[in-house]
This record gives C-alpha cells, sequence and structure tokens, in this order.
C-alpha cells in the first residue's frame, strides 16, 4: 500500500490559492480599494455633514402627504410589476423546466429567451421604457415585469426540478399530462418554497421600484432622488424610515404565509377556507388597486403612433458601435464592473459571516434588517460622499447591502446545520471558535457558498448600473451616452452587460461544481 | 480515583427525571461497562461524567476536578481529557477523515496549530496511526460522505483514540458495526484503556459483549443502579430482572434469541472473545 506522507491534496490546494490571489489582486487593483479614504477627514466631515442633516427626520404634513402618495405608488409599481412577471413567468417555467419531462430536454429558445430578460438589469430597461413612454410608473412596471419575469420563470423552473421528481414521474406513467402531473406530482412539494420565493421576489421589487424612481419612473426613489440632490437629510431620513417598514412589512408577510401554508388543511371537502379566499381577494384587489392607481397609458401601447416611436427608437440602437475605440473603453468598463461586483461580494460574505456567527446573532438582526432593506443604489449615493467617485464606492454600496443579505441568509444556513459535531468538539474540549470551524462550517460551507455565488449572480447585474449614481463601471458609460442620445454607444454596453452577466453564471455554476 | 458520583441526581428540561441516587466510583484504568433496557439512563449517566449535563443534586469528582468546573477554561481542560464516542458519529460530510481524526486534540493543541491544520493537516503520522487501529489507514484522506456508516463510526472511534484521554466514555459504540468487527472494536478500546491506563466506561447494547469484555458490569434501570458487579458474579436471574421490561429474551451480538448465559457466552467463542 502507497502510504502518503504528505498531504495529497496540498498541491491542489496550494495551487488553488495561488489562482485565486492572481485573479483577485488585478481586481483588487481595479476596484481601487482604498479603505483609508473612509477615514479621510475631508471625506468624514462630508459625510458627517450629511448624516448630521438626517436629524431631525422631515415630519412636515405636506412632505408627509408626498411620502404617502409616493409610497403608495411604489408598492402598486412593484405589485403590478410582478402580476405582470408572474403573467410572464408561468408559460416560460412551463416550457424550459425539465420538471414533468420523461427525457430531460432543455427547450433553448425558451433558455435563451429568459437569459435576454434577467441579463438586462430593470434599471436600463426602466431607462429605455422612460425613453419611450415618457416619465412615469409605467416605465418602471413593464421593466420589473420584463427582468422579474425572466428570474422568477428560472428560479420555479428550477424548483420544479429540485424537489423529488418520482410523484410525477409515476404519474406519467399511468398516462397524466405533463401539467397535471406537474400539479399534482410536484407542486405540493414545492408550494411553500415557490410561495416564499414570490414574496421575497415582491419585496426586492418593492427595492428595485424605489431604484427606477431615480430614472423619472414614479414613486419613493424620485423622492429620495430629489432629496439626495437638495442634499436633504431629513426628508432622505423619513423616505427611507417608510421604505424600512416596506421591507419589514414584507418580511412578516412571508412569515406569515408561511405557517399558513404549513398548517393542516381542515377536514372538509373544499379545500378552500376563509383565510385562503381572503388572501387570494386581497391579492387580486391589490393587484386591480394597483393598476388603477398607477393610471398606466398601457393600450397606447398599441397605437400606431407609440409603435413607429418605439420601432424608430430600436432601430437607433442598431448597429451598435464596434469602433476600436469604443470596444476598449467598453472593455475597461466590463472589467471595473466585474471587480466592483467581486470585491464588493467578498467584503459581504466576510462581514456577513461575522454577522451571522451564532453566539452575537439577536443584537445584529437590527443591525443585517437595515443593511438589507436599503437598497444598493442608495447606498452608493452615501458612499460616493463617503470615499469619493469610483469604483471603489461601488463595491462598498454593493458589499453593505449585500452583507444584510447574506448576513440573513447565512444565520439560517449555520442554525439548519447540524449541531451534532460541534458539540461533541466542545465536549472534547475544543473552544467555541474552533468547534465552528471544525464541526458547524464544514457542514454549512455548501449551503454559504451557493448563497454567495448566487449574490455574485445578482451583484454583476447590480455592479453594472452603480455607476448611473458615479460609482464606476459600465453603468457609467452607459448612463452618460444615453443622456447624449448616443444610442449605438448605448447599444454596446447593454450587449457587454449582457455577455458579462452570462459569463458571470458561468463561472458561478463552475465555481459551485467544483468547490462541491 | 479516576471519577466518583455520589446521589447523582440528573432532571432533564422537561422535568424527565433521568437518574436518581447514583452514586459510581472508578479507579483509575478501570474498564466498566453500562448495560440496561433502552431509556434506563445510560446515555444520562455518561453525559453526567462527561460534563454535558449537570447533575441536579448529589456531587461529582471527574479526573480529579469537582463538578460543575469553577471556569470555563477550567472546564475545557477538562473536558480534553475526557474522550467520548458517540452513539451517531458527529463528523461534518465534507470533512477529510484525517481532518477529522486530528480534531480529537483541538482541546490540547494551540489555538495556531488548530488553524493551521485547516490548511494542511499538522500530525498526518498520528492521524493514520490512529486510523491503522480501525483498519481505516487507507481512508486517511477520503471524505467522511465517501464513507459507510460503520466505516464513519469507526473514524469516530479513532478520533477517541488519538485524543489519548483520561477517561473514555461510550455510548453505543459498535451499534453501527456487525458482530466480527463490534467485539474487535470493543476489544480495542479496551486494550487501549489498559495499555494507557485510562479509564473507560461503555454503554452496550449487547449482553454477551459486556459480560465477554468487561471486568466490571452496571446494571441501571429506571435511572437507577441495579447491580454493579465483577463480570463473574453476573447470573441469569439478574440479567433478567434487568431486561423484564423488553421481553423474556436478552439482547445479544450475535443473534437475537438468547434465553440463558451459557448461550451467550458461547455465541462468542467462534470469533475468539475478550477473555
Amino acid at each position: 500500500m502507497n502510504l502518503a506522507r504528505r498531504d495529497p491534496a496540498a498541491g491542489r490546494r496550494l495551487q488553488g490559492a495561488a489562482l485565486a490571489l492572481l485573479v483577485l489582486w488585478p481586481l483588487l487593483q481595479t476596484a481601487q480599494v482604498h479603505p483609508a479614504a473612509l477615514l479621510d477627514p475631508s471625506n468624514l466631515q462630508v459625510i458627517g455633514h450629511f448624516l448630521a442633516g438626517f436629524l431631525p427626520p422631515e415630519t412636515g404634513a405636506e412632505f408627509l402627504h408626498y411620502l404617502a402618495r409616493a409610497t403608495l405608488e411604489t408598492l402598486a409599481i412593484a405589485t403590478a410589476g410582478m402580476a405582470l412577471a408572474w403573467l410572464l413567468a408561468l408559460p416560460l417555467a412551463y416550457l424550459a423546466s425539465a420538471a414533468g419531462r420523461e427525457q430531460r430536454s432543455l427547450n433553448p429558445v425558451s433558455r435563451g429567451v429568459l437569459t435576454l430578460l434577467r441579463g438586462i438589469p430593470e434599471l436600463v430597461w426602466a431607462l429605455l421604457f422612460v425613453r419611450v413612454f415618457g416619465l412615469g410608473p409605467a416605465a418602471g412596471v413593464l421593466a420589473l415585469g420584463l427582468t422579474y419575469g425572466g428570474m422568477l420563470a428560472k428560479v420555479v423552473a428550477e424548483i420544479l426540478e429540485s424537489v423529488d421528481p418520482l410523484p410525477a414521474q409515476a404519474l406519467r406513467l399511468c398516462g397524466a399530462r405533463r401539467p397535471v402531473a406537474i400539479l399534482y406530482g410536484l407542486l405540493p412539494q414545492a408550494s411553500k418554497e415557490l410561495a416564499s420565493y414570490t414574496v421575497y421576489r415582491w419585496e426586492c421589487a418593492i427595492r428595485a421600484s424605489v431604484v427606477m424612481g431615480f430614472v423619472g419612473a414614479g414613486g419613493l426613489g424620485q423622492l429620495m432622488d430629489q432629496a439626495m440632490k437638495m442634499l436633504n437629510g431629513g426628508e432622505a431620513a423619513t423616505i427611507l424610515a417608510s421604505f424600512m417598514l416596506l421591507v419589514l412589512g414584507a418580511d412578516a408577510l412571508s412569515g406569515w404565509l408561511h405557517r399558513a401554508l404549513d398548517m393542516p388543511p381542515a377536514a372538509r371537502a373544499s379545500p378552500w377556507g376563509w383565510r385562503s379566499v381572503g388572501f387570494v381577494l386581497a391579492v387580486l384587489t391589490g393587484i386591480a388597486a394597483s393598476v388603477a392607481l398607477l393610471d398606466m397609458p398601457l393600450l397606447g401601447l398599441f397605437s400606431t403612433e407609440s409603435v413607429h416611436s418605439i420601432a424608430a427608437f430600436v432601430t437607433g440602437f442598431f448597429p451598435p458601435d464596434l469602433s476600436s475605440d469604443w470596444l476598449g473603453k467598453v472593455l475597461l468598463g466590463t472589467w471595473e464592473t466585474l471587480a466592483i461586483s467581486v470585491v464588493g461580494t467578498l467584503l459581504a460574505a466576510a462581514a456577513g459571516l461575522l454577522m451571522a456567527l451564532p453566539q452575537w446573532r439577536l443584537p445584529w438582526t437590527g443591525l443585517l434588517n437595515t443593511l438589507r432593506s436599503v437598497p444598493e443604489l442608495v447606498w452608493a449615493t452615501l458612499t460616493v460622499l463617503a470615499v469619493g467617485l469610483g469604483p471603489f464606492a461601488g463595491a462598498l454600496a454593493l458589499a453593505l447591502h449585500t452583507a444584510g443579505v447574506l448576513g440573513r441568509l447565512y444565520a439560517q444556513a449555520l442554525v439548519n446545520a447540524s449541531a451534532a459535531p460541534a458539540r461533541a468538539l466542545r465536549l472534547a474540549g475544543a473552544n467555541g471558535g474552533l468547534a465552528f470551524l471544525y464541526g458547524t462550517l464544514p457542514s454549512a460551507a455548501p449551503q454559504l457558498i451557493a448563497y454567495t455565488l448566487y449574490r455574485w449572480e445578482m451583484n454583476i447585474r447590480m455592479a453594472a448600473i452603480l455607476g448611473f449614481v458615479g460609482a464606476g463601471g459600465l453603468g457609467q458609460l452607459l448612463y452618460v451616452e444615453l443622456s447624449l442620445f448616443h444610442y449605438a454607444q448605448a447599444s454596446t454596453v447593454i450587449i457587454a452587460m449582457l455577455a458579462l452577466s452570462m459569463a458571470v453564471d458561468q463561472a458561478s455554476a463552475w465555481l459551485r461544481i467544483k468547490m462541491r | 480515583m479516576s471519577f466518583q458520583l455520589n446521589r447523582v441526581e440528573l432532571a432533564h428540561a422537561n422535568g424527565f427525571v433521568a437518574l436518581q441516587d447514583i452514586s459510581l466510583q472508578a479507579r483509575a484504568g478501570e474498564c466498566l461497562a453500562l448495560i440496561g433496557p433502552s431509556g434506563a439512563g445510560k446515555t444520562s449517566l455518561l453525559s453526567v461524567l462527561g460534563t454535558a449535563l449537570a447533575s441536579r443534586s448529589g456531587s461529582a469528582t471527574v479526573l480529579g476536578a469537582t463538578l460543575p468546573a469553577s471556569s470555563p477554561s477550567a472546564r475545557r481542560a477538562l473536558r480534553a481529557r475526557i474522550g467520548t464516542v458517540h452513539q451517531a458519529p458527529p463528523l461534518p460530510g465534507r470533512q477529510r477523515v484525517v481532518t477529522a481524526v486530528l480534531a480529537g486534540q483541538l482541546g490540547q493543541w494551540p489555538a495556531w496549530k488548530s488553524l493551521a491544520s485547516l490548511a494542511y493537516p499538522m500530525d498526518i503520522a498520528g492521524a493514520r496511526a490512529a486510523l491503522e487501529r480501525v483498519d481505516l489507514a487507507d481512508k486517511l484522506f477520503a471524505r467522511c460522505d465517501a464513507l459507510s456508516g460503520g466505516q464513519l463510526q469507526r473514524v469516530g472511534i479513532a478520533r477517541v483514540l488519538y485524543q489519548q484521554a483520561d477517561l473514555v466514555l461510550a455510548d453505543e459504540p459498535v451499534a453501527a458495526l456487525d458482530p466480527v468487527l463490534a467485539l474487535a472494536t470493543v476489544r480495542l478500546l479496551v486494550d487501549d484503556a489498559a495499555a494507557r491506563g485510562a479509564t473507560l466506561v461503555a454503554s452496550l447494547h449487547a449482553v454477551d459483549l459486556a459480560l465477554n469484555c468487561f471486568a466490571r458490569i452496571v446494571g441501571i434501570k429506571a435511572g437507577r443502579i441495579a447491580f454493579d458487579l465483577p463480570a463473574r458474579e453476573v447470573d441469569d436471574a439478574l440479567l433478567h430482572t434487568l431486561y423484564a421490561s423488553e421481553g423474556q429474551e436478552l439482547p445479544t451480538l450475535a443473534k437475537p434469541r438468547s434465553h440463558t448465559m451459557a448461550g451467550a457466552q458461547h455465541l462468542v467463542d467462534p470469533v475468539a472473545g475478550c477473555r
């Protein structure tokens, strides 16, 4: 027997570490990480002055009236956008998913449509639709519907594929058609995850509709944009507070739905109780009220006039500007965007893990919720003040928001990991930290890695638009070119965004397999 | 004196009294087997000895330290000298066997060494030596999720061997192993303890295994000590009283059916029993 004296995995580990350093070092350079800027006195003065302006929050009756109106509008944009997204997602998911199929055949056409929808950030869609429909919520709803339709469809397809396929197969073998097999065999297993993902997406939609307000798509974001531009900290504080309330409300709703889906059904023929009927009615009324409130000229979409204007607008994007000069700039922006997303995600993973550590959890939940409920773009307006314009501000903004999200997900994963190994180590005299490293972390690692990679996929899309507020990358290029009506150049940037997000999806899938 | 329990009583959080009036002591180097029907309190007793659970009343001294330990660091120092073989091996699936075994010394190692060992195993020879004793040296660099249940259990035993504990507690250490392997493994634990002058307390489901391998048998029933005798003085009548709640048959290693002690002892012979 060949008795290895040395660890046979050491060489591979060393190679991996060296490779990671080799890739990360230039990325860190590009992201211009300079933590010292955080402590720079002049920057501190600016941000301190601005934050001091947050107090006292604005509570004037007139402002509160505006705020209530904008909050409702934001809710309505998110709700109507989600409804549209579901309309799109259902057929797409059905076509794209391998669930309930007897052979695993992937549908390249519908998968391609999904990638296209998801690959372009909602803010870019919004910016385009604002050009077509003018300022207002219609642009936001359409943008949300398209992007989130793509995301929902992908996730629904994957959730249906990830549950136990045997029940559906058994049904198909006794002659059931595919939709019926999915409804009877897969949906009962997946319903909880689908419900919580939908509510989570709705929460994201609320955040996104705020962000789209920054490009003129209505709601809280527009108000926030004005407040930020006038450096009116008091108004910004009140807006942020109402925003956090919305996000916490979505959280509570998600928890309630979870418990409701866990309840055993009543012992009678009809599955419809007052609770479920009430819930469905509430959802339908919510959607109807949202559409009514927003007063969208959607029918105008189909008039000859607007079809012409859309066509003219779209043809403006072709052909994309492929001159080597411009391509070079776009390539640089792409690299910078990649750097922002990687550095931001890594910073967030480190901070999130620290905040998710078991014994610290309670006092940190508040901080995590705050970090999480403020969208990246709003953080970016602050970090740009704190460390100056450039990619580092973007990476910091991503890190702040993502740390909140990851901290929460990590905490859940650590709670769900088996407690026995760490307990056994503590009984053998190991201290808490080592018991965590040797006992808990290995069991939770696959979950932690999956969450981190998943956030990276989201962050690459976000990094692409942080430039809108001056935080570097492709977004800055796109914003400038669109403002100057240089559509051919903008088109190149959008293609680059799409390619980048597809490449990151591939890389993330590869890493997931490598790190299993 | 390795440990001394004096009128110990243990109640679980839900109010269930798991142990009452337990007085038990062992000299260094002694090997005790705990037997008794399931739910009798064998695991609870091991938990008190292992400082996992604190008794409600009575006094306990383990390895010269009075329980509960005076400070967290004193408790860690005490725990580093107590090794536990768990009923279900508490090993993370993604961890490599070598790391899982080396984790036995986390209580003794300085922090820097424990941290460095995550990047590169710090004592490959030691881990291999421990694994060789359970016949798993070829799995040194395998991942725990690639092992079978029985192999995993033996990795857990290798970890305790590697820990070199002064007091070894084993909670049904061989429940997942086949009869031949179970016997060899129990013998390994007994021999290791004898060679190092360490104390071994093992709870065993199989009565024949306990009688053949251990000099001293402690019968536990309903949270109390039913008897505490040298193995040769434990007779059929005692055992049938102990297991009365589980029917007429005594649980043994090789066969579920064995009505007499003679039968039970005979069963171990083909694979060369402990004595």
